[in-house]
Formats: structure tokens, sequence, C-alpha cells
């Protein structure tokens, strides 16, 4: 994939949905009904490492291996850098388990099961493995087709992406590390006078 | 503090309804004058520190301060494409709030809104039946109105002048300022008069940008003039200073209370005197009268949680329900010497309804503070103030009256502008970080114009859990605010680029009316009783032992906010009525 051309999703989509369709069934072909698309996950097949069903003690709504690729997807949207460490050491993967576990809405639910399966078709269209087992740079190959395409909601991988992003920036921004390893934060304390701005543009005296 | 113990075979000097801003002062000024009050609230009395947790790191919180999945708190969407009563539709969600709603901190304090509904037009109802009411998470911003409000008409023809004017309410501003409390700075504005200030906070460095690029406009940028006591106050012993700690600018309120709320800064105050008894949990529903003198003899309340009727008297009855709240209770108070409602034999009881139209959001980003080290820019209790500029001195062809910004720019505790940033992985990580204290944003709030077409009356049909009929809206917003509005957004863009800022968002829908939370008007004062419900006492012009506190005796909505004039009008009238009542006059 070249860096520099964004990836039509739509039309792509065509060929990796086609691929699978033999194993997913034809719910997740365009055009169906989003409720249509309402379905446990039953493909052994495509389940990361076959460990579907098996389910960690301390998840209720994830299974370990879905647990395990939002692990690896927040990693990517949020990584551990030089300054501070990413999503995974901030146990995003535990706030998003806790956020769906609790939904009451449906919808979110069933987006989040099926795009964790697209994630992972898209993975094997894009580089012939699942997202887990991919590179660093295939990881972000694959996210970056969601996000360079990230307006089209109608579509459940990228409300799945939007989704993705947006409680990942949820959950590690009000981690420990978060606020205090990444942003320095330094509110929250007793202050005997107001700081205030010694000079409005730093650096310019 | 609990209730001390209602006395149904009492005739009390005064019933007050209501313990919000209004309710708290008619308390603590009828209280210190000798009175015997009752004060009814509707909700009940919480145990507000641990609502609030102003310190509380999101990490320690189970739901990382949002609101829990079960919930769900109306937003701007909703409130568009929905028609009140908001309830149906969200069944999944076991409460249903307003937009205020929204986290963690707040959920107890505002209702429910299936419990309480409305109908009519789209308007977002904001409601907080407790102790204390919204005073327990209002945003502080506490502005003095002024002649250019109190005489509007004169200056421009339009609408009604008050029946007082600055003079008449000075004195009584200053008694607030010292009781309650105020930080800001002097500006020497003749539009937006100084209080007495206590020591002010700071602002931040591209708030003094803004400051600064203002100024060349003839403009002004003044620190955000809140009901927050900084140096403390020695009369009271139930509020701390502010000592600039805590997420003052998530929605909620002060846990130290050094932000004003009404039960610790005038409720709690005026128990102590002895002469006040509190009765939670009481929804009043109706003004009861004499039929012999026409005055007003108590009021019939139900019990919010166990739904017996109550009957108490007093020699006075004071409204301070909020102002849509007291227009409903004057309407839901007919009886045969008043088929309209109590107080209404001049039509006027829920009309000229105005409030503040949110009419323009816009954020910007400081070039020269990105990549910066972190900066301590929160812990305070507001940003800026920029106040109104427009129709001063010179006359705007398409509107009249005007508007201020409020806002605040610099470091926060969260980033909310990562949701809007393109991206992900590390380029992402770091523009985050780059940003943290360079965004800066501010909203306008502009006078709605005061019109007899926009009113609330009774639905006859839906009620609410207690089976009282429910208030119906007749709200919008007119020409003069649309005007208005296209002004606040250029004139907005026009100052953040004036102050050299990128500007990276500008809302240019107007929010559902309601948004402000500053409605008033439903129950104006005025000199002439065919046109008006109050006098210059906020004494009913008809029943003259009834006198209505709250933001419904406004004429008119300004563009400050209300609480503050709420406070110190609620002061005055009560030392008439003290002053009265001793006198045998009610």
């Amino acid at each position: 994939m070249s860096a520099n051309k964004a990836t039509n999703l739509k039309q792509d989509r065509r060929q990796w949905l086609k691929a699978s369709a033999a194993v997913l069934g034809a719910s997740l072909l365009p055009g169906q009904a989003r409720s249509s698309e309402v379905a446990e996950p039953k493909t052994a097949a495509l389940a990361p490492q076959g460990k579907l069903g098996e389910t960690k003690s301390a998840t209720r709504f994830l299974t370990r291996a879905e647990y395990e690729l939002i692990e690896e997807l927040s990693e990517t949207i949020i990584p551990a850098d030089s300054h501070s460490g990413g999503a995974k050491a901030s146990k995003v993967a535990d706030y998003i388990e806790q956020v769906l576990h609790a939904s009451v809405d449906d919808n979110q639910r069933s987006d989040w099961r099926q795009g964790l399966r697209l994630v992972d078709l898209m993975s094997q269209h894009y580089n012939g493995k699942l997202f887990v087992d991919s590179s660093f740079e295939e990881r972000i190959a694959v996210l970056t087709v969601l996000s360079d395409n990230d307006h089209m909601t109608d579509l459940t991988e990228v409300r799945f992406f939007r989704d993705l992003k947006y409680l990942t920036i949820q959950g590690y921004y009000t981690s420990k590390i978060g606020i205090h390893d990444e942003l320095e934060y330094k509110g929250n304390v007793a202050l005997m006078e107001f700081v205030g701005c010694e000079d409005p543009v730093p650096g310019s005296k | 503090m609990a209730d001390s113990g209602i006395d149904l075979n009492k005739t009390y000097d005064a019933i007050v309804v209501g313990s919000g801003a209004a309710g708290g002062m008619a308390a603590h000024v009828l209280t210190t004058h000798g009175l015997k009050v009752l004060m009814l609230e509707a909700g009940k009395k919480l145990p507000i520190e641990q609502e609030l947790r102003s310190m509380e790191w999101p990490y320690d919180n189970a739901h990382r301060g949002k609101l829990p999945p079960d919930r769900h708190a109306l937003t701007f969407n909703e409130y568009t494409i929905r028609k009140p009563p908001y309830g149906p539709g969200f069944e999944k969600s076991k409460h249903l709030h307003s937009y205020v709603g929204n986290n963690d901190y707040v959920k107890n304090i505002v209702v429910d809104e299936r419990e309480n509904p409305y109908t009519g037009t789209n308007y977002a109802w904001v409601r907080a039946r407790c102790l204390g009411g919204k005073t327990n998470i209002w945003g502080r911003l506490s502005l003095r109105f002024s002649d250019y409000e109190f005489k509007a008409k004169s200056r421009d023809g339009y609408g009604e002048d008050w029946p007082i004017s600055y003079s008449d309410l000075a004195p009584y501003y200053d008694k607030v300022d010292l009781y309650l409390g105020i930080t800001g700075v002097k500006e020497n504005l003749p539009y937006l008069p100084d209080s007495i200030f206590q020591r002010p906070t700071k602002l931040s460095c591209s708030e003094v940008l803004l400051k600064q690029g203002v100024q060349k406009m003839g403009r002004v940028v003044t620190q955000y003039r809140a009901g927050v006591t900084t140096d403390g106050l020695k009369h009271n012993k139930y509020r701390s200073r502010c000592y600039g700690r805590g997420a003052c600018d998530r929605h909620g309120g002060c846990d130290i209370h050094a932000a004003f709320d009404s039960p610790t800064g005038l409720i709690y105050p005026a128990m102590d005197t002895g002469n006040l008894t509190l009765r939670t949990n009481a929804v009043v529903r109706e003004v009861t009268v004499d039929s012999d003198t026409g005055k007003a003899s108590g009021v019939h309340f139900v019990d919010a949680q166990t739904m017996k009727d109550y009957n108490v008297r007093a020699r006075v009855v004071v409204i301070a329900a909020s102002t849509l709240e007291s227009a409903r209770l004057l309407l839901l108070s007919k009886s045969r010497l008043y088929p309209n409602g109590l107080a209404n034999s001049s039509l006027h009881v829920g009309h000229n309804f105005s409030e503040h139209v949110l009419g323009c959001h816009i954020v910007g980003q400081v070039k020269d503070l990105v990549g910066k080290p972190s900066t301590l820019d929160d812990g305070r209790p507001g940003g800026f103030y920029l106040p109104r500029f427009r129709n001063l001195s010179e006359k705007h062809p398409k509107f009249i009256r005007g508007y201020g910004f409020e806002g605040g720019g610099g470091q926060g505790m969260f980033p909310g502008y990562a949701m809007d940033l393109k991206g992900f992985g590390s380029s992402f990580k770091e523009e985050v970080r780059n940003n943290r204290g360079a965004y800066i944003d501010m909203g306008a709030f502009g006078e709605m114009l005061s019109r007899y077409e926009n009113y609330v009356d009774l639905d006859p049909v839906v009620k609410d859990k207690w089976g009282i009929p429910v208030l119906r809206f007749h709200v919008e917003f007119g020409d003069n605010d649309r005007h208005m509005v296209e002004d606040m957004q250029a004139s907005g863009q026009e100052m953040f680029e004036a102050a050299g800022f990128k500007i990276v968002d500008l809302r240019t829908k107007s929010l559902t009316p309601g948004w402000s939370i500053h409605e008033i008007g439903t129950v104006r004062m005025g000199n002439d009783p065919k046109t008006s419900v109050l006098n210059q006492f906020e004494q009913s012009h008809d029943v003259k032992n009834l006198f209505v506190v709250d933001g419904s005796a406004f004429v008119n909505a300004g563009c400050q906010n209300p609480t503050w004039t709420i406070m110190a009008l609620c002061w005055r009238s009560c030392d008439y009525l003290a002053d009265e009542l001793g006198k045998g006059n009610l």
C-alpha cells in the first residue's frame, strides 16, 4: 500500500468481504440493515488463535481473544513512546471491556463484535495475517485505511474505529499514565496563590 | 442537618417555596429579621460532598467520571430532533437527565426527566430538585446589571423599563458581595458595574493574549467574576476559601463550598438563628387563599416520597421555586377568586419569557503555545469574561441589546480537543501532548428579547409523577435574537483573529432554548398592574402578602448571568416584606 495515497475503503471492502463471505455468511455484505448485523460470533476460523469462547475471568463482555485484539488496537492508536507509556500500559482494554459490558446500547455492542472481526478480515486482506500477528507497520496500515475513511459512518468497521478511538482517548487520558506521565498535568493541588501567566509567549522576552 | 420538624398546626410568619439562590436568600433575610420561616423544598437533602467529589481523580472513579451507563443525558441532537416530553425512546436507560446531567458528579442533583415531563416547543429545561437546587452546580459567573438593562426601554424604546434603577439595587449588591464573597477585578465599566471583590484569579497565557488582542478594538477581557470566596468569610463556618484545587470546570460544584451554594451560604446560617424550619420532599402544588380576604393563607404540598398531601399556613407566602416553576405554581393556584391563577389579573403570568441565546462557541489554537511545557492553568473557578460591546454608544443596524462572552484557555485535566484531531499513533499522541496548553474557547450569551408571545402555560393533559399538571412551552427565538447570533459569530472570529489565534472550531447553530439555564421573566415586575404581576418589591399587585423573589420577576434578561441580581433583588424585597409585616400592612 502506498503511504501517500488514501485507500478507498468502499472499493476494497468488496474484495475482502467477498473473500470471507463463505466463512462469515452474507450478513456483513453492504446494504444489509444494521440490525441484521447483530450476530454472536460463531466462526472459530476467524477467531484469533482459535481462543474464541474462552473467557478471561476478568472480562465479561469480551472473549480473551477479543480482549487481546483490543489491547493491540488501542496500543496502535496511543502507543508507548520515549515520553510515556501507551494504551496497553494504562489498561485501556480493561476500561473498554467495562464500558461495553455495562453498555445498554445494542448498536454499540454489535458494532464492536462485528468491528473486531472486520478488522481481522482487513488485516488478512492487506497483510495476509491476523491483526495481533502483524508487525507494527502492518497494523498501522490497516488502521490508516479506517482513519482515512472515517467519514464513512455507514460502514460498521468505520463506526467501530471511531468508537475505538473515542474510548481509547477516554480511557488513556483519564488514566494515571495519561494524566501524570503523558500530559504532566499539574492541577488538583492546593495553591496559596493562583498561578497565572508570567509571559504569554514563553521565550519571546 | 436534618429537617427540623414542621408544625402543621402553626401559622408561620412566612413560607418560602424553594431552596435555591432566591429561597436561600429569602430565608436568610427573613430569619435575620426575626421572622419564623418554613422553607419547603421539593427534593431531598443530598450528601452533597459525596456527590460532588471535586478533587477526585478520574482513574479513582468507577466510570472515569462519566455518567453510569444505565443513565442517559439528553444531547443537543436529541433536543433538536425530538419534541418534549423527552422520556419516550429512552426506555433502556434507568434514568433520563437533561444535558447537564452527563457526568457521575451531578447525576443525583438534576431531576429525572420522566418524573418531571413538560410539553410544547423544544426546550432544554435544567432542573435540580434537591436542597440548594441549581446553586449546587452553577457556573458561578456573578455579574451586576446596570441601568443599561434596568432602563433599556428608555434607551432603545423596546419592552418595559424595570420599576427600579441601579441606585436602588446597588446597596443590596454590596450586601450580597460581602455576605457571600465574589472574586474579580475592577474595570469601571458603566454597563457592568464592579462588585466588592475579593482576591482575583489570574489569566492564563492564551487569555492574556486575547485581552491584548481585543484591547486594540476597545474591548475588555477581565478575570471571571465568580461567586466564590477567595479570601474566606469570617462570618460563615460552613464555607472554606478557595484554594485553587479541584476540577472546577467539570460540570459540578465545589465540595469545599468556596463557590457559593445556597445551603452552606444561606440556609445553614439561617437555621442557626433558630428561626428556620426546613421541610424537604415537599412538592408544593398550590398556594391557598382565604376567600374572605383574598390573601394567601398557606400552601398545599405533596410529600415526594409518601405522596401524602399536607396543608400548612403562613402570614406571607414567598415563592422562589425558579422562574418556570414559580409561574407554574401561580397558574396551578386557581380558585373562585382567582380563576386565571393566583396574582394573574394581568394575564401576564407565564408570559414575557426571556433568557440568553447561546449562538456562538468558538475554539482557537494559540500557535505560540504549541509544544510548550505543561502549565498549571486549572483550579480556578473560571477563566475570563468579555463584556458586552454592542449598542452601548453606537447603534447596531440589525439588532438591539447585547451579548458577552465567557471562556477559558490553558491546560485542563482532560484534552477534550483530542477527539477532534485526525489520525492515530505516535504522531497523534505527540500532537495531543503538544497542544495541551494551546487551546482557548469562548461562548456568547446574548439577551433574548422578552416578548409576550413567548410564554408557558399548563398542559391540559400531561401530569408529573405527583399528578400535578406540567408546563407547556411556547418559546422560540425571534428575529432580533437571530441577527444578534450572526453578529456573535462574526465578532467572535474577528476577536480571535485579532489575538492571532487559529480558529479550529466555530459552532454556528444556536443551542436549544433553555440551554443557558438563565430563564427569567414569567412573573415580571412593573409599575402598571395591567402589564406586570409584581411591584418593585416583587410583591404581587393583586395579593399583597404574596411575593415571588426569583428570576421570574426580571423585566429583561440583559446579557449578564442572573444569580447575583436574583439575590440582590430578593434581599431588597425581603427587607421590605419584613418591614411591611411589622407595620401590619400585609
